[in-house]
């Protein structure tokens, strides 16, 4: 049965079935075929799947997403981004990358940050003598840094999933985050040396500064965030809420960019957003169920247990499967469906969860630029008119440059785990 | 090994084939003492049956909220499961609600003698009753019984003045804790340790196997645990009425036999899991206090007249005081 | 038909912008009146419940608009009627199974209907479940009004050949 339903997914998806659709057909079928599990489980479970408080900071984040690009208040920091990196040879590239990470502390989500720095720097870099393949990948690639830096949808979803600490995953994932930033820039400053990419004259420090206090409004948003969650002042819902009604508040009557009758057209955007990606979470739940009456966890704990007696293997095993998955599947019904399969044999292997956490959003993340199923390389290739199978072999260093992070964090997570450690030792 | 064998489904008791129950409750924890319950109901009804009755204990696997659970016994997608009082009030029976009254009990023989006794039968005619056999309750669980545990110790109710404490928010818990003079507040219970670490939150209470689990007596607003033992807790151990009814008579019996025994393993799990986890709290250096819980209790009794007379179980609640 | 159903996905899409504003507004009231002091018990449950509404009002009319992600590089390579053709087969599935949500979605909705919430016992789950047959019953409005465009593109197709 369990090759049938497999074979009917593949189908579904190849014909062009919506793909949340296909999981929930499939969820539907393989429930129809357990006598003693009544059909209208599938409705009922896609409604329970959507009924916890953590999955309300999904539409939350990207509204704050959403208010920041509207408010223009990505092209602020754009320029500020320009200011601090653009002197450094390949300056518009280095500063894609930096605002991506600045995005990235307000945004949950990938997406919104490609849409709102493509959309103005793709068309900039390759007035400047860029080849529209490098602004495609750089663009892309370096918006996987928004699910990474907190705060983060797809670790709210794992903390929701295996009930770790939404605090700590978003500690946990700075350090990669700036490690993937990092890496990115030092392998743009060699091709910028190479291609003798273009780069700024050094702003005036007055300008420097005047630039400084305009986005500092906008930067403090992450502070407020990753503070406020920490401190335990709001829970992860709370700060999505918080942080969309800062945004609004600062581009309405700080940048003065923002109209009232701007909001309908940005709620109804969130909404659809938000819609299409809970619709394949709830379906997801529905298969999640009829998956756990099959009890995988179990299944997959006996497998690793009698054949695999390794971590490290395990571990590769997590990142190879993932890197699969993610290539046509969404972060959040991807988890909803395999971290309870996976989580019972990490714990037996003594991964903790935060870090087990870790992995599997950063290898996700990954799914964001690989095709089929890649949305911010879609979105990206599509801003700069470029095919999918160019933009996709552009994008292959910086996925190569993410899983090296990735490596590095699994085998190492005391390098991620140092300075949240050092902010606040118990929670780990 | 995926759908072939499953054709013997839970509905075909009839004939007396093979059956399969499936049997789940709320813990992902392996080591709760509700695994341990469940695992003995199993190991009697697979035993006793020779094998034509299959038991699957699901520990959190098929729903980690209650809420979920007793839609899907409802449904007939669950066989067996396991509820607190709190969220059978959902389902619009407000009699079970009774149980979760504060100092209702004051000892676990009182618990055991009331629960096993009359006014146990009582409450297990009302839940088969006001289901229309959608439930049928066939023992009586504990998970333990509630303690404070916060920031400092309380020695009177005058300590409690002002604290936040995380516990229900509405109902008759969510009143007796305000008229103590504390301040209850919504935290998620995986958030707790968090919250309690980081002055979210003053106080909480609970059962040793639970918060010791989760290690909350180790936090800054955990380590102060005083025994005011306000709720002995119970457990509703259910199965569905009417597909129970289609089961043949020796199926029947089985299952009645392994509910049996399913209690006496989980209390004695329990209780020994108690003593184990405050030893456990008590060696990480979390200090407790006993307390005086008379003016506890007396501030109570009002407060259950009241309920009572809503519910309109008077006569139970009577039977209960002279059980002590 | 084409007319009715731009304006059901109207009222639909204003109903899910509603839902979302309500679940945001109450939020704020929750995190306000928490660092006040002031416990208020129903926000948890009335934000949980318009958010689910908010969500499956906005899945439909993304069925109306076909932004739920598909992969359509076989649908693309296929050339005149053979495409018509796959696209019937596809609205013919989505019917099914949305058929399927909006039946059982209804079962749902009967058998627990007079369930209550638990910090406001006074409200009925019934309210919440009802969002699931909504939802599927005008998923299989739009789709059938696909349906029904591509039997009419097919039609003429054919006159064509
Ligand atoms: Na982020
Ligand atoms: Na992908």
């Amino acid at each position: 049965m369990g090759f049938i339903l497999i074979s009917l997914f593949i189908i579904l998806m190849l014909i062009g079935i919506p793909i949340a659709f296909v999981i929930g057909i499939v969820a539907l079928l393989g429930i129809m075929n357990i006598p003693y599990i009544p059909e209208l489980t599938v409705p009922m479970k896609m409604l329970n799947g959507l009924d916890s408080f953590v999955l309300l900071a999904v539409p939350l984040f990207i509204l704050a997403a959403n208010l920041m690009n509207s408010g223009k208040i990505s092209e602020k920091l754009i320029e500020l981004s320009l200011a601090i990196v653009g002197p450094i040879r390949g300056g518009l590239a280095h500063a894609n990358i930096l605002v991506s990470m600045m995005f990235a502390g307000v945004s949950g989500a990938a997406q919104a940050d490609t849409a709102g720095v493509g959309k103005i720097l793709i068309p900039s870099m390759r007035k400047k003598g860029y080849d529209t393949e490098t602004a495609v990948a750089v663009t892309a690639a370096s918006s996987t840094i928004g699910v990474v830096i907190p705060p983060s949808i797809p670790m709210i979803i794992f903390a929701g999933l295996t009930n770790a600490s939404v605090g700590a995953l978003f500690l946990g994932g700075i350090v990669p985050g700036v490690l993937i930033g990092l890496a990115m820039m030092i392998f743009i400053y060699f091709m910028a040396i190479k291609n003798n990419y273009p780069r700024y004259t050094r702003a005036e420090l007055k300008k420097f500064l005047k630039l400084f206090v305009e986005s500092f409004p906008a930067l403090l948003t992450p502070v407020i965030i990753i503070g406020g969650i920490i401190s335990g002042f709001f829970t992860a819902t709370e700060a999505a809420a918080v942080a969309s009604l800062y945004t609004l508040l600062i581009s309405m009557f700080i940048y003065k960019t923002l109209k009232p009758r701007d909001i309908p057209k940005i709620l109804i955007d969130t909404l659809a957003l938000s819609s299409l990606s809970l619709f394949a979470l709830a379906a997801a739940s529905a298969l999640g169920e009829l998956m756990s009456y099959y009890q995988l966890g179990t299944v997959a704990q006996d497998f690793f247990s009698n054949h695999i007696g390794a971590k490290w293997v395990f571990i590769l095993i997590i990142i190879a499967f993932f890197l699969f998955i993610g290539t046509f599947m969404d972060a959040i019904p991807a988890m909803i469906l395999f971290v309870p399969v996976i989580l019972p044999t990490a714990l037996q292997f003594g991964i903790d969860p935060i870090h087990l956490g870790l992995i599997v959003v950063i290898t996700l993340a990954v799914g964001l630029v690989t095709p089929p199923y890649g949305l911010c390389l879609l979105l990206s290739a599509k801003i700069g008119n470029l095919s999918i199978e160019r933009s996709f072999a552009a994008v292959v260093p910086y996925i190569a440059i993410i899983i090296v992070v990735l490596l590095f964090i699994a085998f190492f997570p005391d390098v991620a785990f140092y300075i949240p450690k050092m902010i606040n030792p118990t929670l780990f | 090994g995926c759908g072939s064998d499953e054709s013997a489904g839970s509905g075909s008791g009839k004939d007396g084939g093979k059956i399969k129950i499936v049997a789940a409750h709320n813990q992902t924890d392996p080591d709760n003492p509700y695994q341990d319950g469940l695992l003995k109901f199993k190991e009697v009804v697979e035993s006793k049956s020779d094998g034509n009755i299959e038991l699957e204990v699901h520990a959190g696997t098929i729903g980690t909220e209650e809420s979920e659970l007793v839609e899907k016994l409802k449904l007939g997608a669950a066989d067996v499961v396991l509820v607190s009082p709190g969220f059978m009030t959902q389902t619009g029976i407000k009699e079970v609600d009774l149980f979760a009254l504060p100092y209702l009990f004051d000892s676990y023989d009182h618990w055991e003698q009331v629960v096993d006794g009359e006014v146990g039968d009582k409450m297990a005619k009302i839940i088969n009753e006001k289901s229309n056999n959608d439930f049928k309750l066939i023992g009586y669980w504990s998970a333990g019984v509630r303690h404070y545990y916060g920031k400092k110790p309380i020695n009177s109710m005058d300590d409690l003045k002002g604290l936040t404490i995380r516990t229900q928010t509405s109902g008759v818990v969510a009143d007796y804790w305000k008229q103590t003079g504390s301040v209850p507040t919504d935290v998620a219970w995986g958030e707790l340790y968090q919250a309690l670490q980081q002055d979210v939150v003053d106080s909480a209470e609970n059962a040793y196997p639970y918060f010791v689990q989760q290690n909350h007596h180790t936090t800054d607003n955990g380590k102060y645990i005083t025994e005011t033992g306000h709720d002995y807790t119970t457990r509703f151990l259910l199965v569905n009425g009417n597909k129970f009814d289609e089961y043949t008579e020796e199926q029947r019996q089985i299952i009645l036999d392994a509910a049996e025994a399913s209690v006496k393993a989980e209390r004695e799990a329990l209780y020994k899991q108690e003593d184990e986890a405050k030893q456990k709290a008590i060696d990480e250096g979390a200090k407790v206090n006993e307390i005086d819980r008379q003016p506890f209790i007396e501030l109570a009794k009002p407060l259950q007249d009241k309920a009572v007379k809503e519910m309109g179980v008077e006569d139970l609640l009577q039977k209960i005081r002279d059980a002590k | 038909m084409n007319r009715f159903v731009k304006e059901l996905e109207k009222v639909q899409l204003t109903l899910g912008v509603i839902f979302l504003s309500i679940f945001f507004i109450v939020i704020m009231i929750q995190i306000t009146t928490r660092h006040l002091g002031i416990p208020v018990i129903w926000t948890g449950e009335l934000a949980n419940y318009s958010f689910i509404w908010a969500i499956f009002m906005g899945a439909a009319v993304m069925v109306n608009r076909r932004e739920h992600f598909n992969f359509d590089f076989f649908l693309k390579r296929l050339k005149g009627k053979a495409r018509i053709l796959l696209s019937i087969f596809n609205d013919l599935v989505l019917i099914l199974f949305t058929i399927a949500i909006f039946y059982y979605g209804i079962q749902v909705v009967q058998k627990f209907w007079d369930y209550n919430w638990t910090a406001l016992p006074e409200m009925k789950m019934g309210y919440v479940w009802l969002s699931i047959p909504i939802m599927g019953g005008t998923m299989i409005i739009y789709t059938l009004s696909h349906l029904v465009n591509h039997v009419k593109s097919w039609k003429e197709k054919g006159a064509g050949e």
